[in-house]
């Protein structure tokens, strides 16, 4: 076993606020760039260019994912190691989200981009909504169909866990994401129940030049979704840790 | 102010009665919880449009007269009974928190 670098919340141009030079090509290329061996990209309530992104590497090894927005305005990931439970739940979700039209002059482009660079389709409803559903029913959908469950950058307001909620709700919260600029030591102290979860950082890039600026570190067999889980899980040796917090951004 | 009365006044209907003589000393105004941990004081009456679960325990925790939901948005029923237990006084409005708001303000600080 080895220690790995991963980056499991990377936006793409499906996100209306990321930049249009966020194609699967070009993350897969930065990705490489930033010495990552695991990434996910995981848009606004949509995970669909990961299928793209999926079919120009080996490494890094990539999975489907979403950053899905509850009821409450609570962000968490949805990770996934096949294409379809992903998708599925896209569907699923975007029939729920309310019709508000995407105005792309005011909150950008939602483009669905192959592998060459292409636009395959640009998505109508906004996809900066919350989807009408509580957290613990997002929490089941995902699990329901083999997803690992990551509440994204839990300690900001707005959008993490605990800082619209407050306090870890009831439930299974094995793991949680830090926001790249968050200092790991405060924010242990501020929410001691995360002593007991397993903590990872990601760089949440919305703009090329952020992938790498914040990264997990997974030791395992092999930079893999199931390698992820069991370290999430804590078993067979497996570790799982924030890397340094990004300093610029505070 | 007793909240029974604050109720009265506004138009406010209980969901959960946990303590109807609760002192309502002031308001406070968040759909964020951490803010209200960190903010909200002993015997505010607490209006807010989050409905999540956690409601209660940040109302138990923070020692706040009551919950109102604004806009006549109804928690669900592990909420309502999660405040029975813990003994957290629940309330509905049926205006909007900006309404809601300006008028308990005039009845406490008139």
């Amino acid at each position: 076993m080895r220690w790995y670098r991963a980056d499991l919340h990377i936006h793409s141009v499906l996100s209306p606020c990321a930049s249009l030079a966020m194609s699967p090509r070009r993350i897969v290329a930065e990705a490489r760039r930033a010495g990552l061996d695991l990434i996910a990209i995981c848009d606004h309530n949509a995970g669909e260019n990961g299928k793209y992104a999926r079919r120009l590497a080996q490494t890094p090894e990539i999975l489907m994912g979403m950053e899905i927005q509850t009821a409450e305005e609570v962000e968490i990931l949805a990770l996934f190691p096949e294409e379809e439970p992903c998708l599925a739940l896209q569907e699923e979700l975007y029939e729920l989200l309310p019709p508000v039209p995407n105005d792309p002059e005011l909150f950008g482009d939602q483009l669905v981009v192959d592998e060459e660079d292409e636009i395959v389709r640009t998505i109508p409803k906004l996809l900066l909504s919350p989807v009408p559903l509580p957290l613990e029913e997002v929490v089941g959908r995902v699990r329901a169909r083999g997803g690992l469950v990551i509440p994204a950058h839990v300690e900001r307001v707005p959008g993490g866990l605990l800082g619209v909620l407050g306090l870890l709700p009831p439930g299974e919260w094995p793991a949680v994401e830090i926001s790249p600029w968050a200092r790991l030591g405060e924010a242990l102290s501020r929410w001691p129940e995360l002593r007991e979860r397993r903590i990872l950082r990601s760089s949440d890039a919305h703009y090329p030049e952020e992938i790498g600026r914040a990264w997990t570190e997974l030791y395992a067999e092999s930079p893999t979704f199931a390698e992820l889980e069991r370290a999430v899980a804590g078993r067979g040796g497996r570790e799982i840790r924030p890397g340094p917090e990004w300093k610029e951004g505070r | 102010m007793r909240l029974k009365e604050v109720a009265e006044r506004l138009g406010l209907e209980f969901l959960v009665t946990a303590d109807p003589e609760a002192e309502v000393r002031g308001g406070y105004v968040s759909d964020l919880l951490s803010d209200v941990l960190a903010h909200a004081e002993a015997g505010d009456l607490w209006i807010t449009h989050q409905r999540h679960l956690n409601v209660v325990a940040v109302a138990k925790l923070r020692g706040v007269a009551g919950v109102v939901f604004a806009r006549g948005l109804r928690p669900g029923p592990e909420a309502l009974r999660r405040a029975e237990e813990e003994g957290v006084n629940l309330l509905l409005s049926p205006s909007d928190a900006f309404d809601t708001a300006g008028r308990l303000h005039r009845l406490l600080l008139p």
